[in-house]
């Protein structure tokens, strides 16, 4: 982290305790214009998107072509979140985001616990036959999945005769099972010392507590960065929800997760721009303070499995 | 050699999976199929038996609402027969689920509701896979004969579904643009269509006093859902073309011979003439920015309500029919109901409710909400001469004809909106080409159901 | 929610008991194919020091099970019917008559003529290749760039991080209809508008055939490189620090140190997100499936495969095209690992 400055240190003499030099201030500069240049290009359409979701259909044709495209529709105050009570009491977008949190929750207790063990299994033991479940694992991260969802529909909805309320088993049973995650799993727990377990077995312990007490632990980063991709994993899932789970009658409890909901309401007639654009802000917020939370572990997470393909 | 010695392993397990596969795959065959099943019918707490409906619309829409109301009326006036309907809404959208694949899913689970809807043109697909159930013998003829059409829902002579309402399209247009533009349509009527030379004459005239692109929407654009292939196809049968043989199963020859490629020329000179361009707005009719519009009878509560500043009254605007060249053609076919082939041996409660769903009544109720034209002759229509409504009824009776009845429905409008989408994106390709591919791959697939 | 009659009213599905049957014998193939690993691996060790202990076998077998078994469901099952499926006239609105209607190799042939024909097949086999071809250097260039801009230890590039990680956050779906508002065909779209100032007309971006797919490209580059920048970013993390220090005192440039020191350092890192962002840039799909449908300018491989097969209802024609795209991805991906091994 530090050879880039020790680097633009050690290219001038040594002054020390003393004003910077001129180039460091011109660095500094050029580098902050540069930073603030490039947050404006990934920043833009979503500054767009919160600006549009204050806005009726008339504000927004107005503003169109003009600077105000960007900034909230300040001059109807009392209107500004209008479209965000249309979206979340008529098409009751709440509900579906709640579902997506649910899905999302079980989802990731069940991922790490499951792909948890098989990566310690194949990270730290050895036992017969072992040779297949390396070669599985190697090869089914390499064959693409959206290749073969219509047989896995075909299994969940036939053979598995999940329908009715039970689909929802669909959804979250294909969404445990990740190969990519065991192999994140494996990478990192071949980086925990043997001395850990060895000493946890001195003192008794069997394999699930050491797995549990001692390895999770020590798993933060690893664990964080699965719960994450998880949890994005889940609420960003269209295709395949979609497919699934069953429309319900007026009056229940829908079973759709957000993004499927999302696109019922786009396709809605005469839904305003403004409408759309706050049912993108509403999607897209939950995940937001998940990632601001979890983002110092998803580096180290990633950095310490090492990622050797 | 370990690597190699592993590779061998996987390969031969892989291998053997395959045989595994293929080998239990063949013996199945003498499962025979489901249609001996019978299923009880389903019955509440109350005793009631319940029959579900499934429909195509928002539970929000102007026409959810007018189905949820006529259930509601079927519900009280049959208490006293114990049966109870119940109503399922499954808009259609564009994305991962829409209303046709989620029937399928139904099917599969075995969760089918006793009633859908479904868009006549499919009617033949899904009777050839058994999807929807033959009611020819349960619903009375003289309720067969009172459909003003009700070909598009039979299949090998027997029938499948009762519409719910009747459709027909026509030019809506501003008639404020086309005074200021000098240009008299009075001429033009139901009788007596005008032509394709006329329609162009119009066009030119408009986009000379609206600017390139701005005289008519064409709908072009709309070739996510099947609303391009609705308003467009009678285009081609005007200009003589055909889409498929009378049994449905040939396409080659039919949907690129010379006349019906006629039919989609004219459709591309209107591009090049920059009559029409894929930059309009949905609302730029209803705006005073386009001088015509393509639409279907839904659009003229929108006129009547929505518009007030372009649209004050209905002196404001007229609609036109379709042009004609080789012979008169007009957009028709709406959705139906249609009883599903749910293993439930008593269809009785479900005949009621069809029967209740496409009364005149019902018919009356749905399309005062929806501005289409009601399926049945028996409802009362006094419609002025010249109305609107007069036209497209008129032109429904003189020169509505169906899209082609194939059990490959569904790849025909996606090869028919492929070639309108190669067709609206201007003089970039040769969209000919488009054509014969696009035939040849809907020929494929009608191939594999013969 | 759902009453017990609900489920009950239902015509018995006969693809079931056959899927059944079938998912069992490949099963007892699975078993049989780890009994024959199982026995070589103990006849090679027998008698030797590092043997193996039963009791630490059995409970690796128990640990291993819920992800053995949801694997074998979830993920191979779908895998081994797609590819008995792709030798069948398999269709959706029919699965009990066409499970069984075994065809041979007529769907590849029909794969190959609509490719010969410049049918869809072509145009979405095209599509993808434009895709994969764009948005692979694009997104990775600018992640490497990007998670070299943000490591360095000056206040304030954490609020860089986040800008730059924002649109991975916001989903796919969300990024595809944020661009659809933003491209517009409409005078008011924010891409027209802001044209429109410079007085050019207004253009259907998406239908256009030229910018079509370039728009995506584009949005999903700017949609995904936050995430690659995080990975690379750990990578640089690990590189050791020394190292630049000792090429400084060589007198060695920002370039030659970015060539000789960052590069190698980064080769491991760099051949996982080559593959991981190859094989995410195949699978594409709802981009164009949300921003302009089937068209042919924009249909790409997964979604011809996700539209013959579920809307136009021919599994067995889609499960072939499937079988071609996984043994053709396998193979690139087989080679790009190979290439670029670390020697």
């Amino acid at each position: 982290m530090e050879q880039t400055a020790k680097h633009m240190g050690a290219t001038l003499p040594p002054l020390l305790h003393t004003k910077p030099p001129k180039r460091v201030i011109v660095g500094n500069i050029v580098y902050y214009v540069c930073g603030i240049l490039l947050s404006i290009l990934f920043l833009f359409p979503l500054v767009y998107m919160l600006a549009t979701s204050t806005k009726s259909e008339s504000v927004f044709a107005a503003d169109a072509g003009t600077l105000r495209m960007f900034l909230p529709d300040f001059a109807h105050l009392g209107t500004m979140f209008e479209n965000y009570k249309t979206v979340l009491t008529e098409y009751d977008i709440w509900k579906y985001a709640l579902n997506s949190l649910v899905y999302a929750g079980i989802v990731i207790v069940l991922n790490i616990i499951v792909n948890g063990l098989a990566g310690y299994v194949m990270a730290k033991m050895n036992f017969p036959g072992k040779r297949l479940f390396s070669f599985l694992i190697i090869f089914l991260i390499v064959v693409p999945v959206e290749t073969s969802i219509i047989p896995l529909y075909l299994i969940v909805k036939t053979m598995l005769g999940l329908k009715g309320s039970l689909s929802i088993l669909g959804v979250i049973f294909p969404a445990t099972i990740s190969v990519f995650n065991i192999f994140l799993f494996m990478q990192f727990f071949e980086g925990i010392p043997k001395e850990f377990e060895e000493a946890a077995r001195m003192d008794g312990a069997n394999t699930m507590d050491i797995f549990f007490r001692i390895i999770l632990p020590l798993s933060k980063p690893i664990v964080a960065t699965v719960a994450v991709f998880c949890f994005i994993g889940v609420w960003n899932d269209y295709v395949w929800p979609a497919m699934i789970l069953p429309v319900t009658e007026p009056g229940e409890w829908p079973l759709l997760p957000i993004q499927a909901a999302l696109t019922t309401i786009q396709s809605i007639e005469m839904i305003t721009t403004g409408e759309v654009m706050a049912s993108l802000v509403v999607t897209s917020i939950p995940i937001f303070i998940i990632y601001v939370v979890a983002q110092k572990y998803i580096v180290q997470g990633f950095g310490s499995a090492g990622l050797k393909m | 050699m370990k690597r190699i010695r592993n590779i061998l392993v996987a390969a031969l397990l892989i291998l053997a999976m395959i045989f595994a596969f293929a080998s239990c795959g063949t013996d199945g065959t003498g499962d025979g199929d489901g249609d001996g099943d019978t299923v009880e019918p389903e019955v509440d707490e109350q005793g009631n038996t319940v029959v579900r409906v499934m429909v195509h619309v928002d539970a929000k829409s102007a026409e959810g609402i007018a189905y949820q109301k006529r259930i509601d009326a079927f519900n009280r006036a049959y208490a006293d027969e114990k049966i109870r309907a119940t109503i399922i809404y499954k808009a259609r959208t564009s994305g991962a689920s829409s209303y046709e694949t989620e029937l399928n899913t139904m099917r599969l689970e075995g969760t089918l509701p006793d009633i859908i809807t479904f868009d006549a043109p499919n009617c033949a697909s899904y009777a050839f896979s058994e999807l929807i159930y033959d009611i020819t013998d349960l619903v009375p003829t003289d309720v067969q004969n009172d459909f003003y059409a009700i070909s598009l829902n039979t299949y090998n002579g027997r029938l499948y579904g009762l519409p719910i309402q009747e459709s027909s399209a026509g030019f809506f247009y501003n008639k404020k643009i086309f005074a200021a533009a000098g240009i008299d349509v009075s001429a033009y009527s139901v009788e007596n269509p005008w032509t394709f030379a006329q329609f162009k004459d119009v066009c030119a005239r408009l986009k000379s006093y609206l600017g390139d692109g701005k005289a008519v929407d064409m709908r072009l654009d709309a070739t996510k859902d099947e609303t391009a292939t609705y308003l467009l196809y009678p285009f081609i049968y005007a200009a003589g073309g055909e889409f498929t043989s009378a049994d449905g199963f040939t396409a080659q020859g039919y949907l690129n011979s010379d006349a019906s490629k006629n039919g989609f020329r004219f459709l591309r000179e209107l591009v090049d003439a920059k009559y029409t361009s894929n930059t309009i707005n949905p609302t730029d009719f209803f705006t005073g920015k386009v001088g015509m519009y393509l639409s279907s009878g839904w659009t003229i509560p929108d006129l009547d309500n929505k518009y007030p500043d372009t649209f004050a009254s209905r002196d404001d605007w007229g609609l036109l029919p379709y042009p004609k060249e080789v012979s008169a053609a007009s957009a028709t076919g709406s959705w139906s109901f249609g009883l599903t082939d749910n293993g439930k041996a008593d269809k009785t409660p479900a005949v009621k409710l069809l029967l209740w769903l496409t009364s005149a009544e019902s018919s009356k109720a749905i399309t005062d909400t929806t501005g289409m034209i009601p399926a049945r002759k028996s409802v009362e229509t006094n419609y002025a001469v010249g109305s609107p409504e007069y036209t497209l009824l008129k032109q429904l009776e003189l020169s509505g004809r169906a899209r082609p009845a194939t059990v490959a429905y569904p790849n025909f409008s996606t090869a028919f909106s492929q070639i309108i989408y190669k067709i609206s994106i201007g003089s970039v390709d040769d969209f000919m080409a488009t054509i014969d591919t696009q035939t040849a791959t809907l020929q494929r697939e009608m191939n594999s159901k013969k | 929610m759902i009453q017990p009659t609900y489920l009950l009213a239902a015509k018995s599905s006969n693809g079931s008991a056959q899927m059944i049957r079938s998912t069992l014998i490949i099963a007892l193939v699975f078993v049989a194919a780890f009994l024959v690993l199982f026995a070589v691996d103990l006849w090679r060790k027998r008698g030797k020091r590092d043997g193996y202990r039963l009791r630490s076998s059995v409970t690796a077998y128990l640990m291993l099970l819920p992800a053995v078994v949801l694997a074998f469901i979830f993920i191979m099952l779908p895998i081994l019917y797609s590819l008995g499926y792709a030798f069948t006239n398999f269709n959706l609105m029919r699965p009990e008559k066409t499970m069984n209607d075994f065809v041979g190799l007529a769907n590849f042939q029909r794969a190959f003529e609509e490719i010969r024909d410049r049918g869809t097949l072509y145009h979405a086999i095209i599509n993808t290749l434009k895709f994969v071809v764009g948005v692979v250097p694009l997104q990775i260039g600018l992640a490497l760039g990007l998670a070299i801009f943000v490591n360095r230890p000056k206040p304030g590039v954490k609020i860089f991080k986040v800008c730059f990680f924002a649109p991975v956050v916001i989903s796919l779906s969300v990024t595809s209809y944020l661009w659809l508002s933003i491209l517009s065909p409409s005078e008011t779209g924010l891409l027209n508008s802001l044209i429109g100032i410079f007085g050019a007309e207004p253009h259907d971006w998406l239908r256009d055939p030229k910018t079509a797919m370039l728009w995506i490209v584009i949005l999903s580059a700017w949609q995904g490189c936050g995430y690659q920048m995080l990975i690379f970013l750990s990578g640089l993390t690990n590189i050791r620090s020394d190292l630049y220090e000792a090429a400084s005192l060589d007198g060695a440039g920002a370039w030659q140190k970015f060539l000789h020191i960052t590069c190698p350092g980064l080769r491991s890192t760099f051949v996982f997100v080559l593959v991981t962002v190859f094989i995410g840039a195949c699978r594409v799909m709802i981009q164009p499936m949300l921003m302009t449908g089937y068209q042919e300018h924009t249909v790409t491989l997964s979604y011809f495969m996700y539209y013959t097969g579920y809307r136009d209802y021919s599994v067995g024609y889609s499960s072939a095209v499937a079988l071609l795209m996984t043994i053709i991805i396998g193979i690139i991906t087989f080679v790009q690992r190979r290439v670029l091994k670390e020697k």
